[in-house]
């Protein structure tokens, strides 16, 4: 029988496939986007069912490649597969009037796909191959409504990824061969914590899935490519892709063997993050922004515990159910909360109210309020955070309440009598009841824990921080004090014109310069083009003769240096 | 069999180089059927051959044609890999020209030299000794001429002017290499090396030097490769052929025969000289790139990446560690499927709406799905996304620089990479996502020409280049061959 529920994980992401195939079918292409929530049922079954750490050979496959499930894998694949398929069916009516149904289709089940492969991958090349899949073919989800910002979010978002993936290649590359050529994923990490494998291995992968994950200062990507795809995609991409990166560090980090540099780089950027983010998104006028600002600010404080974890050497079974319990939780809360900006002009009259609630305590939720799931999770981080760690993620309460406070401020108002649609209201309300009851079923079984282990008394001590935003955000709507605006992607404006007043200098500096060069001959418009072509002209013109002095002067030359 | 397979691979373009240059263009249907039965006979040989090889076999044919210097045809696993890619593409380039020509002007003549050409790269694939190398060479070169020169305009002829110059000045220096180390060692057979014992140091690397430089033309190693880009002036047919398997090919697979076979990788270690020619591979991919990068007409781009990416293939020769073996050679392969998918699809998009410069692409997505689709592929191949073949070429690269201390050649890899992004990214950008002009044909219009023949051999090559990626590890792909070739022999 465990024969048989293996091979639920090659269906996981060949399923997917198989949907985006049929997109590509004239005539069934636009039909297929009622049959998105289809897509994560088998990774959804492998989640439940699969055997753990059962590697399923895949031979002949990319470099014999292999597909694993291990148990910190198995939340992170039941999480997105949870979040995917409830987004799916919030899709499947958000684009029923849509004017590119079929390439929707097509690339959600294609990133989708490889969202799953990443988690599920036994050998890093398998691994690259699913990363670069959910993270370029997320550029058309990104650019779907062809406005101009979803332009520009799209072309920051894709040279950011492909960045990342040289970053991710390379890293690997020095990693397998520190571990003489092997490409097994638990080879490579234990090569990575070698000394003989190159120092720059762990840092570019650590930049490489930093700029999915959204560490700081890599992450400008990520607060104008969320908000700009339609909801649903923005609710996989915040919720689901980025983790994708955290899943890269989790798999690969070489936990256990401590890594002072690239841990505590981590730490700091991570921790960073937690805070400054979290400020940004307090002066982000469209609650998609705040949501995206608040997604690189919890990344951020997932990514400082891995450092703190990775510079004192913390074994991973201390560190990476804890990890995979809060990405869970705040997969499926940031979808929830994403579906609710969808769904706020719909919610006229009494629903409104309705939806402020669950909002609500889903924001406060991810805050930190105890007894709630958020209370729960961020608990279980503070064991591998340390003592520092720990008291940066009780303060972090305070920072994240001001973001969520702002998200509700800033929800789109609702357009009079409507009432929210039933297959966009279900799956927002199962996403937040899947948030705020699953790590409670799930906290015992991965931390080896009770879930009622610590008094409440003491936790209702550590909530001050909460305590003190409610109590800002009261005054602050008392007095009518507003936060600033900033823009989105904070950094990447200034750089964006840097950048441009840089290249406009390098090409005047140019042209002046090949200028001086052809006195003799002015022309106007030299750019170094065209000097390159003129150089190759002129070569090409006695080429004969050219070649041979070549030939000769190499030989000539390499003779004088023997 | 045994014999006669590499004479029937050579004789058998021969017949169809007759047929075409005797047929009055009115029989335009007996050519065309010619060359089809002819490159379709010749697949079917290289799939028995393929068989017969992998079990161990080796095929040779042998003839004294001076005294002491044999005539040798041999099918060794590095020749068949090399032939399997040329058989292959020929077939899909001839349906591709037949529907790209239709009825144009000397076609008896075209595909006269087309089959020339054809034999004559099996026959350097084939060569057993360095002479017999030399003669299929030359005659690759004189076959190609008329094709780069086929339109006859003044800037056809100017293209095939400097082809000409430039590859002709490369054979006396590769010949002069050739004729100095066989006055030292005797003729020069591929499957016996020649023992270099006893010869100078400096002699050794002149010879090299002259060898490399010759041949270098061809592969059009920086700064030799101006033939290249001007060499665009051919019609797209032979564009595609040019660049993925015939001349630039020829070139790279020289190199590669005179590294392993001749001179032996220990003796280009001890002499030092794999680190130069490997210095100097790097400089032309990331030149060529760059040079790319600056070209606004499609055809050009596409020319210096071709600069660009054969030179993977020396990188990998050079890099002298058994992954960069497999990886260069497995790149002779990928780097074809996927420059002439390239090659072809914007011969179609030239032929059906007139596009040549990058900025005419907008829009082309919707007119053209296929076509573009194929494109993509071929360009995310090139860019060495996974999961194309390209990918499989560069992680067995930088690998194997590793191997052989070279972490350096890993940057230029990255670099290379994040260029070729530069440059291809774009296109696609603007061929889906920009709306088309408004004096393009309508799609409906383009659907009722839609001429098949003319997109199904790039979006066969595309989905091959899919295949040869996502299984690279079966024992019949480009990996699985070029892994076979490297145990045979060329791992220290």
């Amino acid at each position: 029988m465990t024969a048989d529920l293996t091979l639920l994980l090659p269906l996981t992401v060949l399923w997917p496939m198989l949907l985006a195939g049929l997109a590509l079918l004239p005539g069934w292409g636009p039909r297929m986007v009622m049959f998105l929530p289809l897509g994560p049922l088998p990774a959804l079954a492998a989640a439940l069912f699969a055997p753990r750490d059962t590697p399923v050979a895949l031979p002949g496959v990319l470099l014999d490649g292999g597909l694993e499930l291990t148990a910190t894998g198995a939340i992170f694949l039941g999480g997105a597969a949870v979040l995917w398929f409830w987004a799916g069916v919030y899709a499947a009516d958000y684009l029923r009037r849509d004017s590119r149904p079929a390439a929707f289709a097509l690339f959600w089940n294609l990133v989708l796909a490889g969202n799953l492969g990443v988690v599920i991958a036994a050998d890093i090349v398998s691994f690259y191959v699913f990363f670069a899949q959910v993270s370029l073919l997320a550029y058309p989800l990104v650019i779907h409504d062809r406005k101009p910002a979803s332009m520009r979010a799209g072309t920051v978002y894709l040279v950011l990824a492909v960045l990342g993936e040289v970053a991710i290649l390379v890293g690997l590359m020095l990693a397998s061969h520190g571990a003489g050529g092997a490409i097994g994923i638990e080879a490579v990490r234990a090569a990575l914590a070698l000394p003989s494998t190159h120092p720059a291995a762990l840092g570019l992968l650590i930049a490489g899935f930093g700029i999915k994950a959204g560490l700081m200062p890599l992450h400008v990507w990520l607060p104008v490519a969320h908000p700009a795809a339609p909801v649903p995609a923005s609710a996989v991409l915040s919720g689901a892709i980025v983790k994708a990166g955290i899943f890269g560090m989790v798999a690969l980090l070489p936990l256990g063997t401590p890594a002072a540099v690239a841990g505590n780089l981590l730490t700091i950027l991570g921790f960073s993050g937690l805070f400054l983010a979290a400020l940004l998104a307090v002066g982000q006028a469209g609650a998609k922004s705040v949501l995206a600002y608040s997604t690189v600010s919890q990344m951020g404080l997932v990514m400082g515990v891995l450092g703190v974890a990775l510079a004192a050497g913390s074994a991973p079974a201390t560190v990476l159910p804890a990890v995979a319990l809060f990405a869970l939780h705040h997969g499926l809360a940031k979808g929830a909360l994403f579906l609710g900006v969808g769904l706020a002009p719909l919610c006229g009259r009494g629903w409104r109210w309705g939806l402020m609630a669950v909002l609500a305590v889903l924001g406060l939720s991810l805050v930190g309020m105890p007894l709630l799931a958020g209370a729960l999770v961020k608990s279980a981080m503070k064991d591998p955070a340390g003592a520092l760690g720990a008291t940066l993620i009780g303060l972090s309460a305070l920072t994240t309440a001001l973001a969520m406070a702002r998200y509700l401020a800033v929800l789109p108002t609702a357009k009079p009598r409507r009432r929210p649609p039933l297959l966009m209201a279900l799956p927002f309300l199962a996403l937040a009841g899947a948030a705020l009851w699953l790590p409670w079923l799930l906290y015992a079984d991965v931390t080896g824990k009770s879930p009622l282990a610590a008094d409440l008394a003491s936790k209702l001590a550590e909530a001050w921080p909460l305590g003190l935003a409610v109590l800002l955000i009261a005054g602050a709507v008392a007095v009518g004090l507003k936060p600033p605006t900033l823009p989105e992607g904070d950094a990447l404006g200034p750089v964006q014109r840097r950048a441009a007043a840089l290249t406009a200098a390098a090409r005047a500096a140019l042209r002046a310069g090949s200028r001086s060069l052809h006195r003799s001959r002015p022309k106007p418009q030299i750019v170094i083009g065209e000097d390159l072509d003129r150089i190759e002209d002129i070569f090409r013109e006695g080429a004969a003769a050219a070649i041979l002095v070549l030939a000769i002067t190499g030989a000539v030359v390499a003779a004088s240096l023997i | 069999m045994m014999t006669f397979a590499p004479l029937l691979l050579v004789f058998l373009p021969l017949v169809a180089a007759g047929v075409s240059f005797a047929l009055p263009e009115r029989l335009s249907a007996w050519r065309n059927a010619a060359n089809l039965g002819v490159a379709f006979t010749k697949l079917l040989v290289v799939a028995y051959l393929l068989n017969a090889t992998e079990a161990g076999l080796v095929f040779e044919w042998r003839y004294e044609f001076l005294p002491g210097h044999d005539f040798v045809l041999r099918l060794d696993r590095l020749a068949l890999l090399f032939v399997t890619l040329s058989v292959f593409l020929w077939l899909l380039t001839t349906i591709y020209a037949i529907a790209y020509f239709d009825r144009g002007p000397n076609l008896p003549r075209f595909f006269g030299f087309f089959n020339l050409c054809v034999l004559a790269a099996t026959g350097v694939a084939m060569s057993g000794t360095a002479i017999t190398f030399f003669l299929f060479y030359e005659l690759l070169t004189l076959a190609t001429w008329p094709l780069v020169a086929h339109k006859g305009d003044d800037k056809s002829l100017r293209a095939g002017r400097i082809y000409l110059s430039y590859t002709l000045a490369g054979s006396v220096a590769f010949l002069a290499g050739i004729l100095w180390l066989q006055s030292l060692v005797g003729a020069i057979e591929f499957a016996a090396p020649p023992d270099l014992t006893g010869i100078p140091a400096l002699t050794l690397t002149l010879i090299f030097i002259l060898c490399i430089g010759g041949l270098g033309v061809k592969a059009a190693i920086f700064p030799l490769h101006g033939w290249l880009p001007e060499a665009m002036a051919a019609p797209a047919p032979v564009s595609a052929l040019l660049h993925a398997v015939a001349v630039v090919k020829a070139g790279a697979f020289a190199i590669v025969r005179m590294i392993y076979d001749v001179y032996g990788i220990g003796t280009v270690a001890e002499l030092g000289l794999g680190v130069p020619l490997a210095a100097l591979a790097s400089v032309t991919i990331l030149y060529g790139s760059v040079r790319a990068l600056m070209q606004s007409d499609l055809k050009k781009r596409l020319a210096y990446s071709t600069v660009s990416q054969v030179s993977y293939i020396i990188l990998g020769a050079s890099l002298i560690g058994p992954y960069a073996v497999i990886g260069g050679l497995v790149h002779l392969v990928h780097q074809g499927i996927m420059k002439i998918t390239l090659f072809m699809c914007a011969g179609a998009l030239a032929n059906r709406m007139g596009i040549k410069a990058i900025a005419d692409l907008d829009g082309a997505g919707r007119l053209m799905p296929v076509t573009m689709a194929a494109f993509s592929v071929g360009a995310l191949g090139m860019i060495g996304l996974p999961p194309v073949a390209g990918f499989i070429s560069k992680w067995y690269l930088g690998i194997g620089a590793l191997q052989s201390d070279a972490a350096w050649v890993v940057a230029v890899l990255a670099g290379s990479s994040l260029l070729n992004a530069a440059y291809f990214l774009p296109l696609l950008y603007r061929a889906w996502l920009l709306p088309p002009p408004p004096d393009r044909p309508a799609i409906r219009e383009l659907a009722t020409t839609r001429d098949r023949m003319l997109i199904l051999p790039a979006a066969v090559t595309a989905l091959v280049a899919l295949g040869a990626g996502i299984f690279a590890s079966l024992p019949f792909s480009p990996l699985g061959w070029a892994t076979l070739i490297a145990e045979g022999g060329y791992l220290r």
